[in-house]
């Protein structure tokens, strides 16, 4: 037998290493090797000589004990729950646990109304503080197993990019699967749970009006009021403890849940871009953005809807388009060149200026082989002509140029007192 | 009927610049984005009267909303919805949460030339051929969109390309052989 006191100063002493190697291995077995780095790890300073000693140490007080027919080492497993205990490194249990610890309270109830029955006294305590000690234990569970779904959910929330997808939720699918699913359908108000709760509550409280009828074994009234007591206790806790354990799980299932359908969806897609090409199979999908650009053309269903209304108003009218032999030759206009007309205007009224001459005349007389509005062409851009000295006469007169009549007030070149003169067409 | 009151809507202006040319405003644009919460009934009473439909999506952008786009706004469209779907289908395929990695990971150009190399036969239908491609095509105009911010070696989504993640939703089979016919 080792002293407890011994064994806890060893625990102090080398309760760094111990955590390491129950952090690495959990709960798989080791090499004295791994042992051996470990404590070299924590305590690099120390010798060969001393790590030598230490780990004896260790095995000689049974925290690390050899495997059977091994050369493997475990952590003691009263040692390895302490150490679970100390680190909060809970996990989670099974529902069966829970459930066959209730059974067991059902089966126990049992005994108890038929020790009371016959008035078996210590058969009745016994059994009460059975009783007593399984639902303690069950309340451990549940607070057990709440901590360990912290552990899970804090685990999964962790931003961990290394850790997969797969493997940061699964944790959760299993706890959600194989705890809560079970537990919430135990504990379910018409479940059989609640009815065996119901009984043994009976049964106590048949217990306790007998005590209080027949006066005997009185003391024992009270323990039994303690037990019933906690069993209410334990039915409260675990349904707190269960929401609570939900309530943490159910935003990350959904949120497994939702991405793992969106991923499926994006491959499902992808995989029909892929052989249906990528305007195909998303044009009927793809998010609409309102562009600047859009509003000043006919790109929009809108603009094309607004165009069509003034369409109404438009009457269609028949337009022929003209023949080819419609289209009259093109004939170049033989105007001679104004420069020369104008030069040869000059030449001929500089030398003579005794009395006023018409200008069509001259025109006329020039050129006789224009046509009439060509000869018009060429009055009208003598008389605009600012260089020339010309005026206009007052009176209408009756003019023939080119078999063609015209009636206008005539300007004629100007003489040495102006008379004024006027254009008119016809 | 909402009053509205012009002095009040400071960020007017500048708001009506970003969302007319498709931009969406998100909590990263946080002086117009607070603006808009404050003052959302009267701005969207106004952008309704002015022939606008002004959105507000719960996870936190507003945007116009609009049922058709201009053919070039279509193709672009198109091309940041494949590089979305591609990203969630690259995050999943290296094992990392992709709806997490989407909005958390910086896209650089490294990440950019993967996407386009894996996926060549897709991008080459948008005449995107290299990372510079995609990102010139597509990321920056994300930023233009209010889709992406751009960071230090990269960009960045942000919450409006949910936009594209509900559409991703709406695909299936039946809508795409529904439309065949």
């Amino acid at each position: 037998m080792i002293p407890a006191k011994k064994l806890l100063n060893t625990l102090t002493e080398h309760w760094g290493m111990l955590e390491l190697l129950f952090k690495r291995f959990k709960m798989a077995d080791f090499s004295l090797k791994d042992v051996q780095n470990a404590i070299k790890q924590k305590q690099p300073t120390w010798s060969n000589e001393r790590i030598y000693k230490e780990t004896n140490r260790l095995l000689n007080q049974d925290i690390i004990i050899p495997l059977a027919k091994s050369s493997q080492l475990e952590i003691n497993r009263a040692i390895a729950d302490f150490a679970t205990f100390l680190l909060q490194e809970e996990h989670l249990g099974l529902a069966q646990e829970i459930s066959v610890l209730v059974e067991d309270l059902a089966r126990l109830g049992n005994r108890l109304a038929n020790a009371g029955e016959i008035e078996d006294y210590d058969e009745l305590r016994r059994f009460s503080r059975i009783m007593d000690d399984r639902v303690r234990k069950i309340m451990k569970l549940f607070a057990h197993n709440e901590n360990a779904i912290l552990n899970i959910v804090e685990q999964a929330k962790a931003n961990n990019a290394v850790q997969s997808l797969q493997k940061r939720y699964k944790a959760v699918i299993e706890a959600f699967d194989e705890y809560i699913e079970p537990m919430l359908e135990m504990v379910d108000i018409r479940g059989d749970f609640h009815a065996c709760f119901s009984t043994i509550e009976e049964q106590i409280s048949t217990q306790i009006v007998h005590i209080e009828r027949s006066g005997k074994a009185y003391q024992d009234k009270r323990m039994l009021e303690q037990l019933r007591t906690r069993i209410l206790e334990m039915h409260l806790v675990g349904r707190e403890s269960l929401r609570k354990s939900a309530d943490m799980l159910m935003p990350l299932r959904e949120e497994l849940r939702r991405n793992n359908m969106i991923t499926r969806q994006a491959a499902k897609v992808l995989g029909l871009i892929r052989k249906n090409g990528v305007d195909n199979m998303l044009s009927s999908v793809q998010p609409h953005f309102v562009s600047d650009a859009q509003r000043f053309s006919l790109g929009q269903q809108r603009h094309m809807v607004a165009y069509m209304a003034g369409l109404v108003e438009f009457e269609h009218s028949e337009y022929e388009l003209p023949d080819q032999q419609d289209v009259p030759a093109y004939v170049t206009p033989n105007i001679p060149d104004y420069n020369n007309v104008k030069t040869s205007f000059k030449k001929r009224f500089n030398a003579k200026r005794k009395k006023p001459e018409p200008l069509l005349t001259f025109l006329g007389e020039s050129y006789p082989e224009l046509e009439a509005d060509e000869m018009l062409f060429l009055y009208q851009k003598l008389v605009s002509d600012t260089d020339i000295e010309i005026s206009q006469s007052d009176e209408k007169m009756r003019v023939k140029i080119a078999g063609q009549h015209f009636s206008l007030f005539p300007f004629n070149t100007k003489p040495v007192d102006p008379t004024h003169n006027q254009t008119g067409n016809e | 009927m909402t009053q509205i009151n012009l002095h009040e809507l400071t960020h007017l202006q500048a708001i009506n610049k970003k969302l007319v040319t498709g931009y969406h405003i998100s909590e990263q644009d946080t002086l117009m984005w607070q603006e808009l919460d404050q003052h959302i009934e009267q701005y969207s009473a106004l952008f309704s009267s002015l022939g606008h439909d002004l959105q507000h999506d719960s996870r936190g952008f507003y945007y116009f909303a609009s049922d058709e786009s201009t053919p070039n706004m279509g193709k672009i469209s198109r091309a940041i919805a494949l590089t979305v779907y591609i990203l969630i289908e690259h995050y999943a395929n290296t094992g990392k949460d992709p709806m997490r990695a989407l909005f958390d990971e910086v896209n650089d150009l490294e990440l950019m030339q993967t996407l386009v190399q894996m996926n060549k036969h897709l991008f080459d239908q948008l005449e995107i051929f290299s990372g510079s491609d995609l990102r010139k095509d597509v990321y920056l105009r994300m930023i233009r969109l209010g889709l992406a911010r751009e960071v230090e070696g990269g960009f960045m989504l942000q919450a409006p390309v949910y936009r594209y993640i509900d559409a991703l939703m709406e695909v299936n089979e039946e809508t795409y052989l529904g439309e065949d016919e």
